[in-house]
């Protein structure tokens, strides 16, 4: 195997983006029935890098080969019929058609008859029925894709690449919004497509993902290629170390639990949620079942689950984004009625979603407007007339405090990585001043420099004497900065505990249940 | 020497790419080569009387443009434009005219019937969560309705007092430099003002809004009103042009404001777009209109020009993106 000719080689691949080289000179090899890791901390180039072999975006410089030949791949289109498919970081199916549909969307098989054509849907779905048999997974060809879960319907994407008869798979971190079970059924799926000799780039993450599955591990720094190496002469410990240029140690900020001198210094709690029951509103909601806890000023709550245990619910209802059906919130131990957001800001309490780009950031706006949006009433004078110069202040005061980096003020959000993205969606938040926040997975899909930054953030939340809720599936993000632990599944609080002398296995366990 | 004038050229270039980014820009170089082609097609345009009768067609447009461009950046569309300006007309009409109110009496009555029909858009769309294509489609079909009633159907005369709006205040009439008041009062209010902000923030994500805690409902029914104020005043305009209070007034005129703030540069998906572009929008489509007519063109080609305009306009605005719907 290692001694074939590479099905696809890259020789001084370099694109160049304004302001920044997202490529610098990238040489790659990639060997026939091959599953080749690409790792790298967010704007290393990772994205890009697939992007160009799959004619999203053309390179400034270098060559592309294929079999030892040279093409260029100026559309998606030429990249498919040269065989190479790339699945999408973000889910990109039709949701209202069927998974058949949905696989051969495009290329449906056509029956004539006289002057008509139709799509001759009996073949559609039997076709369909094939290819997920191949996958060994049991999904109905019939089924809406709306109605799949994530995990399914990133099978159904892979289903389309392999209808198009793909030789070269790239997957841009297809395993980000999966739960454990169905991360170990897309590696068995990856082995079996591996066994047909399909070769793949599979873009993560996680470390241990690379270890698990790859063969060969590509490691990206600032758009250079810092080296590529057999999976089975490194440690994890050396890939982070090429990522970063720094140890796996200082990843996770390390903060000692301190829940009872808290606890007898402020007799109440600030935030007390007493036997809280949530009817979902949307059919993706997990419905909350009697979920009670306190937090306290100073305090960090982290409160882990899987997808779908409830956590996002539980951060929404908590400021009125949720119809409660039972149960109280108190604040200071007073009760409180909390209709929506603004309520909820009006008692000091601030939510930090999770999904940024969709609930946190006006993309369309600048890094400035952003960041003062929730408290541009403290920034009005007389006649609602914003006092710009007190606005900049204000970024810039962020920008430095959060050490976001942005090349202005003015830069549009939309420009900046994801870990940047996330320290204005802090910003804006933290800038109204509040006395509980609430941050739903404040370290998702950014690269490790900024979560260990976003980490030491939270730990000196907690120090300035704010009540903070970590809402995290990761458990050892959760051990590491929290003072006490909450447990959820399926919409449940099935564990509570002091952060001492408890293990990640404990945890993991009543997780998965 | 050569060192400085390669520096002061250097500067030169940096200010005009300044000034091609800038939201304003293509609009305003349409406006540009539009003015000059026409003074180069027709000699009687550049001549004051045609410029006045111009800048008097040009007022109520904009000021339907600005009411529009402020619901589109909100991510929304307004349909009621015409049918909102004509029931203004309308009541500010009879109040004056059946009911013998003073003049100022009369003006306030037709703004207030505006801001009610924005108001009432605005509930539907944030309270009874209609989209506010159907909402304001339902107001376009009432409204109008709403003046065939009021009218029977037939003119209201009898409006020489409404003539305030055209007499002329120094070099210009009166609705011409109002027209300007609104064109700096709506710049002020969008980039200025938290209000504006905030209509561009909901546009460019209206659930980041809101669960950053602002009460975005409270702005889109504010928004709603003020659109609704803007277009009364422009109907208040067209009684004073007209010197009658005409029942088919403004019909059509939703399209005539949407394609002013879509040829001033506002994207229909929201939160983007200068506050001032809309007003060369209105401008550029007048112009066409008058420049037509002083050519003697067949007035059913206006149609037909007016689309490839704005279809010229949308490719020039939208290159560059991807897809759109």
């Amino acid at each position: 195997m290692s001694r074939s000719t590479p099905v696809l080689e890259t020789i001084e691949l370099t694109k160049v983006f304004p302001g920044v080289v997202a490529l610098d000179r990238v040489n790659f090899d990639l060997l026939p029935g091959e599953i080749h890791g690409l790792v790298g901390q967010n704007g290393a180039g990772k994205s890009t890098f697939v992007k160009i072999l799959n004619g999203i975006l053309r390179p400034d410089s270098g060559k592309i080969l294929i079999d030892g030949k040279e093409v260029a791949i100026p559309n998606p289109a030429t990249a498919k019929r040269l065989g190479i498919t790339l699945i999408h970081q973000e889910i990109t199916l039709v949701p209202y058609l069927t998974v058949a549909e949905n696989i051969f969307l495009g290329r449906e098989p056509i029956v004539k008859k006289h002057i008509f054509k139709y799509i001759d849907r009996r073949e559609l779905f039997r076709r369909a029925e094939e290819i997920l048999t191949t996958l060994g997974v049991d999904i109905d060809p019939k089924a809406k894709v709306k109605d799949l879960n994530v995990g399914e319907q990133e099978i159904v994407q892979i289903a389309r690449a392999l209808s198009e008869n793909a030789r070269i798979i790239c997957l841009d971190e297809p395993t980000s919004p999966l739960t454990p079970k169905e991360i170990e059924r897309l590696f068995d799926i990856m082995r079996t497509l591996k066994k047909q000799g399909r070769s793949m780039i599979f873009i993560t993450h996680r470390i241990e993902e690379v270890f698990q599955i790859c063969d060969r591990v590509t490691v990206l720094r600032d758009g250079k290629k810092i080296a590529t190496v057999k999976v089975s002469e490194v440690s994890p410990q050396d890939i982070v170390k090429m990522m970063l240029g720094r140890e796996l140690a200082e990843f996770y900020v390390k903060r000692e639990p301190r829940v009872e001198e808290i606890e007898k210094v402020s007799k109440v709690p600030t935030l007390e949620v007493i036997d809280l029951w949530v009817t979902p509103e949307r059919v993706t909601e997990v419905p909350l079942k009697g979920i009670s806890f306190k937090v306290y000023a100073g305090e960090i709550l982290g409160v882990t689950g899987l997808l779908g245990a409830g956590k996002t619910e539980l951060g929404k209802a908590i400021i009125g984004l949720g119809r409660i059906t039972k149960g109280k919130v108190l604040i200071e131990g007073r009760e409180v009625k909390i209709r929506g957001p603004v309520d909820a800001l009006k008692h000091g309490i601030v939510y930090i979603p999770e999904d940024r780009r969709r609930e946190g950031l006006v993309l369309t706006m600048s890094v400035k407007a952003n960041i003062s949006l929730p408290s541009l009433y403290k920034l009005c004078k007389y006649l609602g007339l914003i006092d710009l110069g007190r606005e900049e202040e204000v970024a810039r005061y962020w920008i430095k405090a959060l050490n976001i980096v942005t090349p202005s003020t003015k830069t549009k959000v939309a420009n900046l990585s994801g870990g940047n993205q996330q320290k204005v969606s802090l910003a804006k938040m933290l800038e109204v001043k509040p006395k509980i926040v609430i941050l739903d997975e404040p370290t998702f899909g950014i690269d490790i420099g900024a979560k260990v930054e976003i980490r030491k953030i939270i730990a000196k939340l907690a120090d300035e004497g704010l009540a903070v809720i970590l809402l995290s599936s990761d458990i050892d993000e959760v051990l590491s900065l929290a003072d006490r632990i909450v447990v959820m599944r399926d919409g449940m609080k099935v564990g509570e505990f002091i952060n001492k002398n408890v293990s990640r296995e404990d945890i993991y366990k009543l997780m998965v249940g | 020497m050569g060192g400085r004038s390669n520096r002061s050229s250097h500067q030169a270039t940096e200010i005009l790419k300044a000034f091609w980014q800038h939201e304003v820009s293509k609009p305003f170089i349409a406006f540009l080569g539009l003015f000059i082609v026409s003074a180069v097609l027709s000699p009687a345009f550049l001549t004051p009387y045609n410029q006045r009768v111009l800048a008097l067609q040009t007022a109520p447009l904009a000021l339907l443009a600005f009411g529009e461009s402020m619901i589109i950046l909100m991510g929304s569309i307004d349909l009621s434009p015409g049918s909102t300006m004509a029931l203004a007309g309308t009541v500010a009409a009879i109040t004056f005219v059946h009911y013998k109110q003073p003049l100022a009496i009369a003006f306030l009555a037709g703004i207030a019937i505006g801001a009610l029909v924005g108001f009432i858009n605005g509930l539907l769309v944030t309270k009874a969560k209609i989209p506010s294509f159907v909402a304001t489609l339902a107001a376009l079909v009432a409204g109008r309705g709403m003046v065939l009633i009021l009218t029977g159907g037939q003119p209201i005369v009898g409006l020489r007092a409404f003539g305030v709006l055209t007499m002329d205040i120094g070099p210009l009439p009166t609705m011409v430099w109002l027209m300007f008041f609104f064109t700096v009062l709506n710049f002020f209010l969008l980039t200025y003002t938290r209000w504006g902000r905030y209509i561009y923030a909901i546009g460019g994500n209206e659930e980041a809004v809101r669960c950053s805690g602002i009460n975005a409902d409270l702005i889109k029914l504010m928004t709603f009103t003020l659109a609704g104020c803007y277009y009364a005043i422009a109907g208040l305009m067209m009684d004073a042009r007209l010197e009658v209070a005409y029942p088919w007034t403004g019909w059509g005129a939703e399209l005539d404001a949407i394609a002013s703030s879509v040829l001033g540069g506002i994207q229909l998906t929201g939160g983007v777009g200068s506050p001032i572009g809309p007003f060369f929008g209105a401008y550029v489509l007048t112009l066409i209109t008058n420049v037509l007519i002083l050519m003697g063109v067949n007035p059913f080609y206006q149609w037909v020009v007016k689309g490839i305009v704005l279809v010229v306009a949308a490719i020039a605005l939208t290159r560059g993106l991807r897809y759109v719907k």
